[in-house]
């Protein structure tokens, strides 16, 4: 017998490419650099108010004219107590998007965990998991929302206490969210986790010797990042939504000005019928703006996470 | 080209295993699988065999035969609803099957490993194929990860993939790269028995070929024993020493590839190659065999290719043939052959 021929060389040797950074390749794609920029500049924003425009003015520092339209010295306008509502609104940033990011890591933390071990381990784990998901799913996310809200209050209590230099009734908001969102991402990562469960290779791992937690956290956890990252994107735009709806019917936190106290506040005192727009408008874009911005960041994301997708691009 | 992996058995044997013990022997092997309506599906039963050590043995049959279970029993990957209700696995000599799920860590990838079939499948999608080849070795073998990613990279030129190539991801290869890439992975422990289960289907000729002659180096180097599950005959005429024919569940014909393929005995074998396309014959119509294989819930009581069989005899239909031992090595199970043409 001839010794076989076994080509070592296919073709040309492709030299290990080396894959340019995350942010790189999110700063090339026009969707990923345009939500880059517009969360950065909200980033900025919620970082340094007190820079940008002094400290939030309150009922009693307020110095503006009421209810005034933009004019030289308030560029967005004043509010029925004279604050300028350029001060409120970037103010406001920080409470929005610091409520939006702790609810989506909670929510997307509960959601991946639950969605995995539920699909992966199944059995009577995973039915009792998924009742508890369905239960979640039916009950009117805004309702329970609302309930939630007082109960969690009534748990943690109100006023002025911290928790990590955020305050107690900001955290009741965030775990609100959380409670009420996480059941729509378990629901999904599970039903990919279980697919990918039956892929062969999980069993080859399995073979190979992974243990269950190495085949959930290298495996599984892998193959699902791009619907995670694509939840938390949805997650954190429903986030702030949520957190908004709960402000303007009163449930927020009246000294911690969020786009959401806002509206509510532009309701009280009958913005919309004065036609004082500038008192919702630029809240209401603010909102529009960090939605929009994420939408495009989770689709930039996810083409560049997912291999595939990027293969054929 | 890699004088660590040319070097057989760099790990001990196990401890209890007996050096004049075949490399495996499967003795009348059953499994089960278990259906919702609470009836059983008996897909593999009675199933007897042995590998010498560096011997290439091809499993050949219809499908829903047994071959893949048969397969994956010896690995225990059987799906949840599949036990192995008899028999024993003799690895060295050593029983594995009433071995728990931790004591068979020492001889899963380690002794035994597999080429699935599919590599598109049985490839993690998202990762890297160099980590996916490293993860036995960390794993198995307890190598740190420079070691095991030097060692992925030198298994991936051993089955003729530039080391460069481990960044890529599964989609990034071809086909028969990919299942060339199957192949290190099943290497990467260095085993005694490689299962390849059909490894090349779903590969155009070409590359089928190579595949195959891939195999067959890396058996004659590294001193592997090759179990080659296919339908397709040729390849195991090709590859193998010995074959081995299964119909429903049991073997209906084993021995040298080439006294099986020259002279078949059994009539399964016999419709078997005479429904494979030969391409020096000139007829244009291949044989079929009329019929499906038997509902395996409820086989038939004798032998279970009696219902489609054109020798059938009475005695076929009620009473299980025995296997009769040729001199030649052949050991067939059939009623054609009275007991005094054994040895």
């Amino acid at each position: 017998m001839t010794s076989p021929v076994v080509p070592v060389n296919l073709g040309v040797v492709a030299p290990a490419r080396r894959k340019p950074g995350l942010l790189r390749q999110l700063v090339s794609r026009p969707d990923g650099l345009a939500g880059l920029l517009i969360l950065a500049f909200f980033t900025v924003l919620a970082m340094f108010p007190n820079l940008l425009v002094g400290p939030l003015e309150t009922a009693i520092t307020a110095t503006g004219p009421r209810l005034a339209p933009p004019q030289a010295g308030y560029p967005l306008g004043t509010d029925e107590l004279g604050r300028s509502m350029l001060n409120l609104v970037v103010h406001a940033t920080r409470v929005s998007m610091v409520i939006g990011l702790l609810a989506t890591l909670v929510t997307v933390f509960i959601g991946a965990l639950l969605g995995i071990t539920s699909g992966y381990v199944g059995g009577r784990l995973d039915a009792v998991t998924m009742r508890i998901a369905d239960f979640f799913l039916v009950i009117p996310t805004f309702v329970l929302a609302i309930i939630l809200t007082a109960i969690i209050r009534d748990v943690l209590g109100t006023g002025s206490k911290e928790i990590f230099g955020i305050r107690l009734s900001l955290i009741t908001i965030v775990i609100v969210i959380g409670i009420t969102s996480w059941s729509a991402t378990a629901r999904i990562i599970r039903s990919q986790t279980l697919s990918l469960k039956q892929r062969a290779f999980v069993d080859r791992a399995r073979v190979i010797g992974s243990g269950d937690w190495r085949i959930m956290r290298k495996h599984i956890l892998p193959n699902v990042t791009n619907l995670i990252v694509a939840n938390a994107v949805l997650t954190f735009a429903g986030a702030i939504l949520l957190e908004t709806t709960l402000s303007f019917v009163g449930l927020g936190d009246p000294f911690q000005p969020s786009w959401g106290q806002i509206l509510d506040a532009a309701r009280n005192v009958g913005a919309p019928g004065l036609g004082a727009w500038w008192y919702f408008v630029p809240a209401g874009i603010c909102i529009v703006l960090v939605v929009f911005a994420f939408t495009l960041l989770g689709s930039a994301l996810d083409a560049i996470l997912n291999p595939k997708l990027q293969a054929r691009r | 080209m890699t004088t660590a992996i040319r070097d057989r058995r760099q790990w001990p044997l196990p401890k209890l295993a007996d050096p004049n013990a075949p490399l495996l022997e499967v003795r009348d092997l059953a499994v089960r699988f278990s259906m919702p309506d609470s009836a059983s599906v008996r897909a593999v039963d009675g199933v007897s065999f042995m590998m010498q050590h560096g011997e290439a043995l091809g499993i050949a049959g219809e499908s829903g035969c047994g071959k893949t279970t048969t397969a994956l029993s010896l690995l225990r990957l059987l799906p949840s609803n599949g036990r192995i209700t008899a028999g024993s696995i003799n690895l060295y000599g050593i029983d594995l099957v009433p071995k728990t799920e931790s004591q068979l860590a020492r001889y899963r990838w380690r002794e035994i490993s597999m080429v699935f079939q599919g590599a598109m499948n049985a490839l993690n999608p998202v990762r890297r194929i160099g980590e996916q080849i490293a993860a036995p070795i960390e794993i198995r073998l307890g190598q740190p990860q420079d070691a095991s990613n030097k060692r992925a990279g030198e298994l991936l030129e051993l089955v003729g993939i530039p080391k460069q190539r481990a960044s890529a991801y599964p989609h990034e290869l071809s086909g028969g790269m990919r299942q060339r890439a199957m192949i290190a992975m099943a290497l990467a422990c260095d085993p005694a028995l490689v299962i390849g289960d059909e490894p090349t289907t779903a590969l155009d000729v070409m590359v089928q070929a190579q595949i195959l002659q891939l195999l067959e180096r890396l058996r004659r180097d590294l001193g592997l024993s090759l179990m080659l599950i296919t339908h397709d005959l040729s390849v195991i005429a090709e590859t193998c020493d010995r074959v081995m024919v299964m119909y429903a569940g049991r073997v209906a014909e084993e021995g040298p590839v080439r006294r099986v393929f020259s002279a078949p005995r059994h009539p399964y074998t016999r419709k078997l190659m005479s429904a494979f396309p030969n391409i020096r014959a000139d007829r244009r119509t291949l044989d079929v065999i009329p019929g499906t294989p038997p509902d395996l819930r409820n086989p038939p009581p004798g032998c279970r290719f009696a219902p489609r069989c054109a020798d059938a005899m009475n005695v076929c239909r009620t009473d299980v043939p025995p296997e009769i031992r040729f001199e030649d090595g052949v050991r067939v199970a059939c009623h054609l052959y009275p007991a005094a043409a054994g040895a």
